[in-house]
């Protein structure tokens, strides 16, 4: 059990119910869990298997039917929908598969809206969009509509986004689902930078390669944690190995 | 053949999938056609009635008032005449029933009919000794049926029967001639609560006294050729200035409103007027009212055309990608066209057609000419005329606001209408930037209505009509409020002016429809914005907006687009309520104020509940589903 | 045909040879005849020299088909051995398959533990390839190789995950 003080993140027995008796299904179910400040988690399963329904939980997009989530220290899963929003304002990043970027904002306006909802001046909120553009490589595509814009650098734009207002941890549900190979890596190459400068971040996704990257990985099935593997600190095997097992 | 018989399938089957934007759509056209069906009925109401009570009741081509009973013979012996009755001694009395007051001239009658004017029953019998016979129109105002007991001059009488006659105009019109005006302003001002009653001879008579002698009597002349009528007039009835002897003019006619208030100089000789000038004098009951219902039927199509173009934009967009169907299936521009026109033409002429219905069952209210007629007893005919007319109406606003964007719907390539998951929102930068200093209820508000500009212009159209007619509505009432007050002996009497029942009859049955399909339009057009709105709120709150400050978001939007329209609405009312009414007083600003603030809060009202509703649904679910 | 894949047969219970080739027939299928199932004979000898089985003469017949063949302590530990590698031989999947079967119907190990070990190496790997993959500038010829790399170990590791998904099935069914 960590250290509640470094612990971002943390879930007892949470768990979502819909519908009854016969009818009932379990989309999350009893799942412990905690996230360490600074560490990557991704969350694997098949379809269905409740990963985006436990993702939706962690960051107060949806009440759960029983347990607890505690974030920074403090007990989440019973605030009012105000408080929720202010949580998702201040401390939570959301990244999502189909980006979700507001498709009649450009580039800039559409990152510094979550400093604009928090209440910073315009001209501040201005101000952090340009860093974050910069930070992600799109500081020449500012005053691009999405639709003129790559898939890989929409969501370079959504991660942006996500880190407007600072928050402790940035949840990703299958930020690569829509990209293909080439975008891919290019994300990855930017979760990886931000997670190196002290990220913390939970991802579900169904690709082991965005999967790989994380240091600890978690696979569900029907609603319920199965498995869990630190990535970290594997095997001794160095890089040479791999291309010498190609023979 | 079969090109035509699929578009009528695919029509049908998009209509069974919309079923509620269908069923708005023909509201607000029949609405505006029921309207135009009232008006256009009450058109031609009274000319029509008027001819079968002058046929009903024998009635007469020249009426002529005479002073005594010997001015008759020359009359009844002249050229040209083929019947009369009379002379009728006419006398002046007061009339009292259930706390009512008024004055009356009573016409003394035979118990037979007579030849020319004998007035048909509408309810009882004709006069006896001791029964009476009211007028219609005046027995409605007064409160009288069959059967009643009324006083006259503090005489007690039995209310034998009531009928009408084609040889007077109504109340409150009627016009005894012995002067160069109408005698209702005998008693030195706007007294107009006089009727007419029939009784026996004898009990005429029996009324008059040495203080209210009989200075008055009625000869009614029926010529062989009723089209010399205004030459017979002329011929005998010369207009002396000054007193003494000699046929006067013939009988002025216009609004009873209008005329001034000076007795004239008193004619000794008979006064004579044509049938022409009574069923004149008839019209002026249902004039006003027609001076309402007309504009208040093009507000009301103008009001259908708005919204019928918010709801065709709307499916617009759901309709774009089943565009791209089609044709990717190879159906043709045309066909595409065909089938988005075929279904809103269809709808159009169906709610034409319930619109026309419903216009003739409800027009008895307003068609029913003051009671005084006769043959209005059930719902008037409407002619072929009148059905095409409301029938084009109809396909002309379904054609306003469905052509444009059929036509841009056909010309849509294929590719772009199946990529096109809805009209791309359009951006006003400039909005944008600006909003960006505001709170973040307005924020949203503003984003809403950029978004969004064609449907925000058409909120406010809609707005500006309804409160166009609001106004012109109220600018009516006080005018008719100013006109009561000055109507003292009206108040006085405790009777009511069928005029005045009559235009706010009206006033109250289109005010009741405009409002009704306003209040229909802004729900529509709120619902619209908030299903359109639904994304954006919905990724607004993943980043952290609060619902409250969304939903106050959307009704801010609603109000903002509604000001302008409001505004505009105002002078727009005054001046259409100066056109359709002449030498009118506008409303009080006060009025005006409280109708733009009530507008303004009623949308803010409507709007409050969808909003609600639109930004609770989990917002997991809006974004996946989005996504999908 | 590897040695311990016989082996492996033959920890159950002794086997003749003909019995042995048609269970690796029944498991791989058309692709028996690819991977000469008819060469068992040569492992089975191979593996008696090694002294990993014994012929039973008790219950053998002169007939090489229906020779029996029993397993020894040595054998079964190198079984032992063998289920617990997790080094990957490529591409050959055959291999690993026949690991899974054969561990099943020995009741040897759990087939799904297998998977799971096996699918954590990969993914070790396949994060060491993929770091490598990010840290190369764009465009570089290694970081070519190294998304190749990736792939194929995507590949693996999407077939490690049907393998569980079909042995799950397979234990929920019995």
């Amino acid at each position: 059990m960590n250290d509640t003080a470094t612990s971002v993140l943390r879930t007892v027995g949470l768990h979502k119910h819909y519908g009854k008796a016969e009818g009932l299904v379990r989309a999350v179910d009893d799942v412990n869990l905690e996230i360490a400040r600074g560490e990557a988690l991704a969350v694997m399963g098949p379809s269905g298997c409740g990963k985006s329904t436990l993702l939706h939980l962690l960051g107060g997009l949806d009440r759960p039917s029983g347990g607890e989530v505690w974030l920074a220290g403090k007990r989440v899963d019973g605030l009012s929908e105000r408080g929720l929003a202010g949580m998702r304002r201040r401390e939570i990043g959301f990244i999502f598969q189909s980006f979700h970027l507001m498709d009649e904002l450009t580039a800039i306006e559409n990152v510094e809206l979550p400093a604009l909802l928090a209440g910073r001046s315009p001209r501040q909120a201005r101000r952090r969009a340009l860093e974050l553009l910069e930070q992600v490589g799109l500081a020449d595509r500012g005053r691009h509509l999405p639709s003129a814009l790559s898939g890989g650098q929409r969501q370079r734009v959504a991660i942006a986004r996500a880190l407007a207002n600072e928050p402790l941890v940035v949840l990703a549900d299958e930020p690569t689902g829509n990209l293909d190979s080439a975008a891919t890596l290019e994300v990855l190459r930017l979760l990886d930078r931000l997670h190196t400068a002290g990220l913390t971040l939970v991802i579900v996704t169904h690709d082991q390669r965005v999967a790989a990257t994380a240091d600890r990985l978690v696979s569900m099935r029907d609603g319920a944690l199965v498995d869990e593997m630190k990535l970290t600190g594997g095997s001794a095997r160095k890089l040479s190995d791999l291309v010498a097992t190609e023979r | 053949m079969g090109t035509t018989l699929l578009v009528f399938r695919l029509a049908a089957r998009d209509v069974r999938r919309h079923v509620a934007q269908a069923a708005l759509l023909v509201v607000a056209i029949a609405a505006a056609a029921a309207t135009l069906t009232m008006a256009l009925a009450l058109n031609g109401v009274t000319s029509q009635p008027y001819a079968a009570t002058r046929a009903a009741t024998k009635g007469p081509d020249v009426l002529a008032n005479l002073t005594s009973a010997s001015q008759a013979k020359d009359l009844i012996h002249a050229s040209g005449v083929a019947a009369f009755s009379g002379p009728y001694p006419v006398a002046a009395a007061t009339i009292r029933f259930d706390g009512r007051t008024a004055e009356v001239f009573a016409e003394g009658r035979d118990t037979a009919p007579a030849a020319v004017d004998q007035p048909a029953s509408t309810a009882g019998t004709w006069v006896r000794p001791g029964g009476v016979v009211l007028e219609r129109t005046f027995a409605d105002a007064l409160g009288v049926s069959a059967g009643d007991r009324v006083t006259l001059n503090g005489k007690s009488f039995k209310v034998a029967g009531i009928a009408v006659t084609a040889a007077q105009a109504p109340y409150p019109n009627l016009c005894y001639l012995t002067t160069n005006t109408c005698s209702f302003i005998i008693n030195n001002g706007n007294s107009r609560d006089m009727g007419v009653i029939w009784m026996t001879t004898a009990d005429a008579i029996g009324l008059t006294s040495k203080a209210n002698p009989l200075t008055l009597y009625v000869l009614n002349l029926k010529l062989t050729n009723p089209g010399d009528a205004q030459a017979f007039v002329s011929q005998h009835f010369h207009p002396q200035a000054g007193a003494g002897g000699g046929p006067g003019r013939h009988l002025p006619v216009g609004s009873p409103h209008g005329l001034s208030a000076h007795a004239g100089p008193q004619f000794t000789g008979p006064v004579l007027s044509t049938w022409a000038g009574i069923a004149s004098a008839d019209a002026l009951l249902v004039q006003d009212a027609q001076s309402v219902l007309e504009p208040g039927a093009f507000l009301l199509a103008l009001l259908a055309i708005a919204s019928v173009a918010v709801l065709v934009g709307r499916r617009l967009s759901e309709y774009a990608r089943r565009v791209g169907v089609l044709k990717a299936v190879g159906g043709t521009p045309n066909l595409v066209a065909a089938v988005f026109l075929t279904e809103n033409l269809a709808l159009a002429l169906f709610a034409a057609m319930l619109g026309t219905v419903t216009g003739w069952l409800l027009a008895p209210i307003l068609t029913n000419p003051g009671a005084a007629l006769v043959g209005t007893a059930g719902a008037p005919a409407i002619s072929l005329v009148t059905v095409l007319q409301v029938a084009g109406l109809a396909v002309a606003v379904a054609l306003a606001a469905t052509l444009a964007p059929a036509i841009r719907a056909a010309r849509t390539s294929t590719v772009a209408s199946l990529n096109d998951a809805g009209r791309t929102p359009k951006r006003l930068g400039t909005l944008i930037r600006l909003s960006r200093r505001l709170p973040v209820p307005t924020l949203f508000a503003v984003r809403l209505v950029a978004r969004r500009p064609r449907r925000a212009l058409l909120s406010a159209a809609n707005i500006a009509v309804t409160v166009t007619g609001i106004v012109a509505v109220l600018a009516f009432h006080a005018d008719v409020d100013g006109k009561l007050g000055g109507a003292k002996y009206l108040a006085a009497g405790g009777l009511s002016d069928p005029v005045i029942n009559r235009d706010e009859q009206m006033l109250a049955v289109v005010t009741v429809m405009l409002v009704t399909l306003a209040a229909l339009n802004a729900i529509f057009t709120t619902w619209a914005t908030v299903l359109d709105a639904r994304r954006s709120s919905a990724l607004m709150r993943a980043l952290g907006a609060r619902t409250r400050q969304l939903s106050a978001g959307l009704v801010v939007a609603q109000v903002l687009s509604a000001l302008p329209g409001a505004i505009v609405g105002i002078p727009l009312g005054i001046v259409l309520f100066k056109a359709a009414v002449h030498d009118a007083t506008p409303p009080p600003p006060l009025w005006l104020a409280a109708t733009l603030l009530g507008t303004l809060a009623v949308m803010a009202d409507l709007t409050v509940v969808p909003a609600r509703f639109g930004t609770r649904q989990p917002v997991a679910e809006v974004l996946q589903a989005d996504a999908a | 045909m590897q040695q311990e894949v016989v082996l492996a047969m033959l920890a159950k219970e002794p086997s003749q040879g003909f019995q042995l080739r048609a269970r690796l027939n029944d498991a791989l299928g058309p692709l028996s005849e690819a991977l000469n199932a008819g060469q068992i004979y040569v492992t089975l000898g191979r593996l008696e020299k090694a002294g990993l089985v014994v012929l039973d003469d008790a219950a053998s017949s002169a007939d090489r088909e229906r020779k029996v063949y029993v397993i020894t302590a040595a054998g079964h530990e190198r079984v032992g051995d063998w289920l617990a590698e997790v080094s990957w031989p490529k591409p050959d999947l055959a291999e690993f398959h026949l690991k899974l079967i054969a561990a099943a119907s020995a009741g040897l190990a759990d087939p799904i533990s297998i998977v799971d070990a096996q699918r954590r190496e990969l993914l070790r790997r396949l994060r060491d390839a993929e770091r490598a993959e990010i840290a190369e500038p764009e465009g570089s010829d290694a970081a070519l190789l190294l998304a190749g790399i990736v792939r194929r170990l995507q590949a693996d590791l999407q077939w490690l995950e049907d393998c569980e998904a079909s042995w799950t099935t397979r234990r929920k069914r019995q």
